[in-house]
């Protein structure tokens, strides 16, 4: 007990450098794996060929007018009558006529002044519902 | 000149280690290589206000193959970072869509505020390039968003 501190220290007096490897490794991996492209993505359409127009039975379309304020008026094929909906409605209207008539068509016609977003809702509604028969149009009067 | 002890008992002073003090440099430069290397996209974002869509799927095409279109809140046209306007698209994408063997894909980015008569010219002009695949690009939608909207 009478000699103190005459022992060197065994510790090292240099910071430890060997884990620095493995922490390096283990950021390289860990961005590696969790980097994610960004894929595209949205609402995939096919345009029609140039001056390949078809001549489509009246009954079998379905008439989707969209109005700058964003309400959908829907009209069925020959009939007059016009009913007004918004624009997640037609998801079941779609449903539901498609049932008693597969070779439906949707003729969305939009008039020129209402925003793009409008379009976007009926189209999600019209792909939610598997319409595959969409016609794009612009509103004209 | 005697040798001392022989000349045989001097321990070598090479480690019997591999020496791993540059291994963490390694990593780090092989950390900063990818970072700095990884491009993520060849055109660069525009200020717009995505739509947003239910049924958004990805596109099941390669990168390559797909060309962007901005159209801004103010109706400005965007392809490849470079403005045109209406008239020009179908001469700027036409010579695209047949060098990329009929197999481009446009990804029109509109903002959701974008009046539909430009959205309808920029189809026509489109189709007048003679391109078949669109879409709309949009954001994913949750249902829980859409009801209480």
């Amino acid at each position: 007990m009478a000699v103190l501190n005459n022992k060197k220290s065994k510790v090292s007096d240099e910071v430890p450098t060997s884990s620095m490897a493995d922490i390096a490794f283990l950021l390289l991996i860990f961005f590696l794996v969790t980097t994610v492209f960004p894929k595209d993505k949205g609402l995939a359409i096919v345009l029609p060929e140039e001056s390949e127009t078809v001549e489509v039975n009246q009954k079998n379309i379905l008439h989707i007018v969209i109005q700058p304020t964003g309400i959908v008026e829907v009209r069925r094929g020959e009939s007059q009558q016009v009913q007004q909906v918004s624009a997640n409605e037609i998801e079941g209207i779609w449903r539901q006529d498609v049932a008693s008539n597969p070779n439906l068509i949707a003729g969305v016609k939009t008039h020129p002044d209402a925003p793009y977003k409008f379009m976007i809702d009926v189209l999600d509604a019209l792909q939610t519902a598997g319409a595959d028969k969409i016609s794009l149009q612009v509103l004209e009067n | 000149m005697a040798i001392k002890q022989g000349g045989f008992s001097r321990k070598s002073k090479t480690s019997d280690e591999i020496p791993s003090s540059s291994l963490a440099d390694i990593a780090f430069l092989l950390l900063i290589f990818f970072m700095v290397t990884t491009v993520f996209r060849t055109d660069q974002d525009r200020e717009i206000t995505w739509p947003s869509a239910e049924a958004t799927e990805k596109i099941d095409e390669k990168a390559k193959n797909i060309l962007n279109i901005w159209v801004e809140r103010s109706g400005g046209i965007f392809i490849n970072d470079q403005p045109y306007t209406m008239d020009q698209v179908s001469e700027v994408v036409g010579p695209l869509y047949a060098q990329s063997d009929r197999r481009l894909v446009i990804s029109i980015r509109g903002d959701r505020e974008v009046p539909y008569m430009t959205m309808d010219q920029l189809q026509k002009e489109l189709v007048s390039a003679g391109v078949v695949r669109v879409v709309f690009a949009t954001e994913l939608e949750q249902r829980m968003t859409r009801q209480r909207r």
